[in-house]
């Protein structure tokens, strides 16, 4: 699985930069518009390692901010099942909400809690958060009725019992949310430290943009595919574990 | 024959607009049309270049010209090697980067002939009276922007090293500078500096800037640029841009145009408040006219030698660019 993600993000990258590449020779434009190999490879050899502790720390912050969103909406989504008026009220709060874009609530966050982690991980909770809520309140409002039944007429049913059996044959899709959301939590976090942050891959990619350096971008870009095809298969290989046991128990 | 005659005139009304509009729509497609990549939004940076378009000075010169606004994502030197802009206005930082990877531009003009970037700070809380007192001082700087390589230039030559002072990475909030936690704040003079002072103002608080220019740094800043094949093969075009451009701006800055130079500020930048343009205005005039006005946009070959100078030191660029060649000839000093 690891092995076919990282190959497939290398075709995608190493096609875009073939693009670039092809564009600069085919316009003759200079290193300043498009780096030549050579200066992505030598960008690549100076600032791989920095940038690399980079990609770890933004990838350290997004993994932070997806459990804490992951938390925040299977509560939110066991709350809302309670009644239909609850689920459709959060679920209405969360499109309004989301209607934000991130960018311009950003910056009210850190001038409220300024640039460090705290900021970073909200912006990356809130990003991943509400896609991952309505997902999650359309699984835990959605009766399992053949299940279901079969507990309520014993009069054995509990919620937390409820929640489990609703969360059980659902849980491909919340696999699928959860992997899918995680690619959200790393771009919202590199959105966080591109607008404010003092750290992280999207502030090197900012100061990078400062400097109108394409190369050290691309290497900003490699580092960080690389870095999210690693969680995404973490993230997979996770899941399928938990079906195999569910199945198994 | 009254018949005729009455009809004839109606004609006549009805085609005289008509004829009016062709002419209109033909003197319009005889102008050459070119774009111009500014480096930043509309601003009081950008008056003359809007002053310029708006008062017809491009057209009378057989020129359309689309000023096209600036910004963090938009880089002139790019826009002018892709072919999408003509002219472009790029800071000295941008255009020795370009010129070190063999982008073809040549600087046609020196908008600002003092650097505005300066560093605000607080007189009664800071001392500060000669470059020494910066040591143990908490200093803001945009980390990669070109005033991390002003004030690196400026503590390098009062021999302060980077221990001995504390730098505060900077963006666009300026609550730690108010709250005190950071005793330099940079900002642009003719533009941040009258609203940042107006606020501290009526706070009821002292400010005052420290200017690197006034301390022997002198980093250019905007400049006009072209590539060298315009200059090359349309030289006339260059020509007729570039004295429209410095008579737009000339104009523009002149005391006497001062309520049209604003109004045509105001039409392009809504957001800023006419009260704080007019404040903004003089300190611009005062940035860019030093030397005599015929002179406008004179490029100061000395400040370009002492900008590579800086970059190369600090590595910045990684070898000479020969900045003498990247200067149009006839327009420096």
């Amino acid at each position: 699985m690891l092995h076919r993600r990282i190959y497939q993000f290398f075709i995608i990258y190493f096609l875009g930069v073939g693009l670039l590449l092809a564009l600069k020779y085919g316009l003759s434009l200079s290193d300043y518009v498009i780096p030549s190999p050579g200066e992505i490879w030598r960008t690549g050899r100076t600032y791989a390692g920095p940038y690399l502790l980079a990609v770890l720390n933004t990838l350290a912050v997004a993994v932070l901010g997806h459990i804490v969103s992951i938390c925040l909406a299977t509560m939110v989504a066991i709350l809302g099942r309670l009644t239909a008026w609850v689920g459709s009220f959060i679920r209405t709060a969360a499109f309004n909400i989301q209607a934000y874009p991130i960018v311009a609530v950003a910056p009210i966050i850190f001038i409220l809690l300024g640039d460090g982690l705290a900021s970073r991980l909200l912006i990356a909770a809130m990003i991943c958060y509400f896609p991952l809520l309505l997902s999650f309140i359309g699984v835990f409002s959605e009766p399992v009725r053949e299940i279901e039944h079969f507990f309520e007429s014993t009069g054995r049913m509990t919620w937390r019992l409820q929640v489990k059996i609703r969360a059980f044959e659902n849980i491909q899709k919340l696999t699928t949310v959860i992997v899918g959301s995680a690619t959200m939590a790393m771009v919202g976090t590199i959105v966080a430290e591109f607008i404010a942050a003092t750290a992280g891959i999207g502030y090197s990619i900012r100061i990078a943009l400062y400097q109108s350096d394409l190369a050290k971008i691309l290497v900003a870009l490699f580092l960080i595919g690389i870095g999210t095809s690693l969680y995404l298969v973490s993230l997979e290989w996770i899941g399928n574990a938990l079906q195999a046991r569910l199945k198994r128990t | 024959m009254g018949t005729d005659w009455g009809t004839s005139m109606k004609r006549a009304w009805i085609l005289f607009p008509i004829l009016i509009f062709l002419f209109a729509c033909g003197q319009k497609e005889n102008l050459e049309e070119v774009n111009y990549r500014l480096k930043w939004l509309y601003n009081v940076s950008t008056v003359g270049d809007l002053y310029a378009e708006a008062q017809g000075y491009f057209a009378r010169h057989g020129l359309r010209v689309n000023v096209k606004p600036g910004g963090p994502e938009r880089d002139a030197l790019k826009e002018l090697e892709l072919g999408h802009a003509q002219f472009g206005v790029a800071s000295a930082d941008q255009v020795l980067r370009a010129a070190a990877k063999g982008a073809p531009i040549v600087v046609l003009a020196q908008l600002f002939q003092v650097n505005p970037l300066n560093w605000i700070y607080r007189p009664d809380q800071t001392l500060f009276a000669t470059p020494e007192d910066l040591k143990g001082k908490r200093i803001g700087v945009t980390f990669g922007g070109n005033d991390e390589a002003i004030l690196r230039a400026l503590l390098a030559r009062y021999g302060i090293t980077e221990d001995q002072v504390s730098l505060f990475s900077v963006r666009y909030d300026y609550t730690p500078f108010y709250e005190g936690e950071v005793d330099f704040w940079p900002l642009y003079l003719n533009a941040q500096a009258v609203i940042i002072g107006e606020k501290l103002e009526k706070a009821g608080e002292k400010y005052a800037f420290m200017s690197p220019d006034a301390l022997g740094v002198r980093f250019v800043a905007n400049s006009v640029v072209t590539t060298r094949e315009m200059l090359e093969k349309r030289p006339e075009t260059v020509k007729r841009f570039l004295t429209a451009l410095l008579q737009g701006w000339q104009d523009a800055l002149d005391p006497k145009n001062e309520d049209q130079a604003v109004k045509v500020l105001l039409a392009a930048d809504r957001e800023t408040p006419e009260a704080v343009v007019r404040r903004q205005l003089p300190v611009t005039r005062q940035l860019m006219t030093t030397s005599p006005a015929s002179e406008f946009g004179k490029i100061d070959t000395a400040a370009w030698q002492q900008t590579e100078e800086i970059m190369r030191t600090q590595k910045l660029i990684p070898g000479p660019v020969a900045v003498e060649t990247l200067l149009a000839p006839g327009n420096t000093e």
